[in-house]
């Protein structure tokens, strides 16, 4: 009963975010001016005639709460308009964009949390040795390094100067397909992942640091070494299971953090992915697609949030319970 | 242990698997590059679309100028018309009326169809029947088409005009293609996708992937010839320095529009031209003469209430006149634009030799804060306030103006700042308010501003330019709602001059007004910054031929003479990215190793244990 009601509360709680984004949206990009005028004077010439259908296609002139009305149901059914420079469906815009940066926001949460989680453990178990310093201390400097400009350092390194990496893109021009496509594939990957990564992992080395260390002190600890338990026995099972709890769900709180860090490094690698396409659609005005991404985040976002609470409240009893 | 050797054993042999093919791969595609000449071209702007009623900015337009011919084409020397697919000028009737136009017999579309008059006469017609008003405003007048036989083209409108002459900048598309779309709305028109895109250019566009690269391969061509290059690609960068990286590493060959600082961070470079281009468009600082509200005929819906908030005091000639004289026009060109720049003096840029009026330099608005200060105490600004700001006799209030600078246009926010300075020393003052480019259309719309810091380009042909000045071009092209009847009439005038001569005369006043009058003071012409490789490849050739740019110009020269300065040296991502190939290939290997290693570790002290 008591979880039943706990994930009850989560679920509603989520639900309810998801429709104040909602709402949130459809007011913010209604307060920027009439996007008519916007497209009709920086992109396309339009007589008055195309721009009264185009107002009506849009759906502009309509009173507000008819808007509002027509928006809800709209992305319910997952039509998110018109991109205003394309005039594809915004829908279609987001799919084509979707998988890149699954790729490279995937690939750098598993990298960084990995090895953030192995630096952590291994700096809290020998607190104040050469490599606890060392790694606490480049863990800081990760940790507040701005991603855009450590892109835009191990750019200039190794692709202009050093000319080891493509400078950008997901792949060559050229087109390849099987293992040399993975592979072309793999060379323009490494340095936006290596950035996101970078940028993340600091930040999981400090947390598991510390969450080991609050870990170390509890009296289960002293009771497994006071049975004679190995010291890597106590760290594997005793220690370490406890102490992840934390970063765990620090990782899934963060992944609406690294969509947004892949706007920029995606900006500075001009890998095609949402985060540029955000970042597209900001300069050019336009707002379906802005708008689209937004709730496509925000939902990411309140989803994962969601399945931390879940998975933490099934793996420490005691959330439930509180 | 022998866990660990084992699995160092079986990562090897699955490394070899996987490199093996993956490399020979490489090795095949880089050898089928190496046939073929591919000119890479680094931009930051990617195509709205490949569809030409869609075409928007200077990426379709390329595109565009390489994938089709027009009617006519510029002048290299000073860009006036010169013919493309018509054999001759076109000839007018006595009234103007009637132009007939002769039109080549050997030009076929990419596909091997004949390109003939009826793709012309179609291509204008669906641009006028299809209400598709990207190109519509060079055929005035309701004209229609007549196409007596293949070669010729008879073009009749319903009240004198030059338009054949202008020319009209509108690629003629293949009528066996786009008259399946003929009739249809604007809106499925504009949606067709258009690639590859059929043409008669010398370069077909052949693909498209948006945000990474579009590419064009060459094709025979009975007007330009035929290329030395194979192909073109395009990158498109998420950003300049990006862009600057890859010209260094020798991923692309030349980039497109660099901006000041960056292009200072390549002089010197080993095998890079920075190359200054042809200063083609001019910022402004454009003053608001206010009457919004009574131009305000919106579509639907209501007009706003509250509006014309325009300073009356800018409707005082002397104002304009010492805000003039306190510009130094050399020093935005210096500071903010890093010397990319020239000060300008009329609102038709340089490059357009032809049309455009070089203001004398003894009767331009020197910098001189004295003169304007003078100029301010004649006019009765004697009175100022606490803060030294002038007070306006005639209202009260002190010359105080809320300036918008643009923050995605290039040096507004700069010069705005810059421009504070001087005329603080005058005893005028400048609220600058830096607004986003959407924010500061919703301002113009409303007409709440004094001025704003932005910038124009235009046609080669400047009846477009003059239009902005035309008082009913309130809300349409108009910065601030200015008005002058006598630009009106001589803007009429000039559209009504058949002889090229006599209109440029009354050009020459339109320009020589505009700048007495001062509805805007035109501040710099920024220069287009390209940047090239000189190892790769040579030939560049400027559009206009006198300092003009080297790409993303009126003509194709540049494609057209472009050779690989040594035999067989094509550029592209494959070299570079092989290495970092390996170096991937080998961080994934180190993950896998440390991975094994880590668990052949274990599982060894566990068999200790």
């Amino acid at each position: 009963m008591q979880s039943r009601r706990y994930l009850l509360r989560k679920v509603l709680h989520a639900i309810g975010t998801l429709i104040f984004v909602l709402a949130f949206n459809f007011v913010l990009f209604r307060a920027v001016g009439d996007p008519v005028k916007l497209l009709t004077r920086s992109n396309l010439r339009l007589d008055p005639k195309e721009q009264a259908a185009l107002r009506e296609e849009l759906g502009i002139d309509d009173p507000l709460p008819v808007q509002f009305v027509n928006y809800v149901g709209d992305t319910l059914r997952g039509e998110l308009g018109l991109s205003f420079t394309s005039g594809r469906p915004v829908s279609e815009e987001i799919a084509d964009r979707i998988w890149p940066t699954v790729l490279l926001v995937g690939s750098a949460t598993v990298l960084s949390t990995v090895f953030g989680i192995l630096i952590g453990i291994k700096g809290a178990w020998r607190r104040g040795s050469a490599f606890d310093t060392s790694s606490l201390l480049g863990s800081l400097v990760l940790y507040s390094m701005p991603e855009g400009w450590l892109g835009m350092i191990l750019l200039i390194v190794f692709a202009g100067s050093l000319g080891w990496f493509p400078t950008g893109q997901m792949e060559s021009t050229d087109p390849m397909t099987g293992l040399a496509h993975v592979g072309d594939v793999l060379s323009h990957l490494f340095l936006p992942c290596l950035t996101l990564t970078l940028g993340y992992l600091g930040e999981y080395a400090i947390i598991m640091r510390s969450s080991l260390l609050e870990v170390m002190g509890e009296d289960f600890i002293q009771t497994a070494r006071a049975k004679g338990v190995r010291d890597r026995d106590v760290r594997r099972r005793h220690a370490v299971p406890n102490a992840l709890l934390p970063t765990f769900t620090l990782v899934f709180y963060s992944i609406g953090f690294i969509l947004g860090g892949s706007v920029i490094v995606e900006a500075v690698y001009s890998w095609p992915g949402l985060g540029r396409l955000t970042f597209d659609s900001i300069a050019g005005n336009d707002y379906p697609v802005i708008q689209g991404i937004f709730l496509l985040f925000s939902a990411a976002v309140i989803l994962c949030n969601l399945l931390a609470d879940v998975l933490y409240g099934y793996l420490d009893p005691r959330v439930k319970e509180g | 242990m022998r866990g660990t050797r084992r699995a160092l054993l079986t990562l090897a042999a699955a490394a070899a698997v996987m490199i093996g093919p993956a490399t020979s791969a490489f090795g095949q595609s880089a050898s089928a590059q190496a046939e073929k000449i591919t000119f890479n071209v680094g931009t930051t702007s990617d195509m709205v679309s490949p569809n030409p009623f869609k075409a928007c900015c200077t990426s379709e337009y390329e595109m565009l100028l390489l994938n089709y011919n027009m009617l006519f084409g510029f002048s290299a020397k000073d860009l006036s018309p010169v013919p493309e697919l018509a054999t001759d000028m076109c000839q007018p009737s006595a009234d103007h009326m009637t132009w007939t136009c002769n039109i080549r017999d050997d030009v076929t579309w990419h596909d091997g169809v004949p390109l003939t008059a009826r793709d012309i006469a179609f291509t204008y017609r669906f641009t006028l029947d299809n209400g598709l008003s990207t190109f519509s405003d060079y055929l005035p007048f309701d004209p229609t088409f007549e196409t007596p036989n293949d070669t010729t083209l008879v073009w009749k409108s319903k009240e004198p005009t030059i338009a054949p002459t202008v020319p009209p900048y509108i690629p003629i598309i293949p009528e066996h293609v786009w008259s399946k779309l003929d009739g249809k709305p604007a809106k499925e028109i504009r949606a067709y996708e258009n690639i590859p895109a059929i043409g008669s250019g010398p370069f077909q566009l052949v693909e498209w992937k948006n945000d990474q690269f579009w590419r064009m391969e060459a094709r025979p061509n009975p007007i330009f010839g035929t290329p030395t290059i194979d192909e073109i690609v395009y990158h498109i960068y998420g950003n300049n320095e990006a862009m600057v990286q890859a010209l260094k590493s020798g991923e692309i060959d030349y980039a497109y529009e660099i901006p000041p600082t960056l292009a200072k961070s390549l002089e010197g470079e080993s095998n890079i031209k920075v190359y200054k281009g042809a200063a083609n468009y001019h910022t402004n600082l454009a003053f608001n003469f206010g009457g919004q509200a009574k131009a305000h005929q919106p579509v639907y819906g209501t007009p706003p209430e509250t509006q014309d908030t325009a300073n009356p005091a800018l409707h005082d000639h002397a104002v304009r006149l010492a805000i003039a004289h306190a510009i130094d026009k050399k020093a935005i060109a210096d500071v903010v634009f890093q010397g990319f720049a020239i000060p300008a003096d009329t609102f038709i840029s340089p490059d357009k030799a032809y049309w455009h009026l070089d203001i004398p330099s003894d009767q331009e608005y020197d910098f001189n804060l004295d003169e304007a200060n003078q100029i301010l105490d004649d006019a009765g600004y004697t009175q100022k306030n606490s803060d030294g700001i002038r007070i306006d006799p005639k209202t009260g209030k002190p010359l105080d103006f809320d300036i918008l600078a643009i923050t995605n246009s290039q040096g507004s926010e700069k010069s705005a700042e810059l421009m504070a300075g001087w005329m603080e020393q005058i005893g005028i003052k400048f609220d600058v308010r830096p607004v986003s480019e959407s924010k500061a259309y919703v301002e113009w719309e409303n007409g709440t501003f004094d001025a704003y810091v932005w910038s124009w380009g235009g046609d080669p042909d400047p009846d477009f330019n003059m239009s902005i000045y035309i008082s009913s071009q309130c809300l349409g092209w108009s910065d601030g709602c200015y008005s002058n009847p006598t630009l009106d009439k001589l803007y009429k005038e000039q559209r009504k001059t058949f002889d090229r001569e006599q209109r440029r005369q009354i050009v020459y006043e339109f320009e020589r007004l505009h700048y007495e009058q001062i509805p805007e003071i035109a501040l710099v012409y920024p220069q287009i910054i390209e940047a090239y490789r000189t190892d790769t490849f040579k030939g560049y050739r400027p559009t206009p031929e006198n300092g003009g740019n080297l790409l993303f110009a009126w003509r194709v020269d540049s494609y057209m003479n472009l050779k690989p300065v040594t035999a067989g040296s094509t550029s592209g991502d494959g070299g570079g990215a092989s290495i970092g190939l390996w170096i991937a290939i080998g961080a994934v290997a180190v993950v896998v190793v440390g991975g094994f290693v880590a668990m052949g570790r274990r599982r060894g002290e566990e068999d200790e244990a």
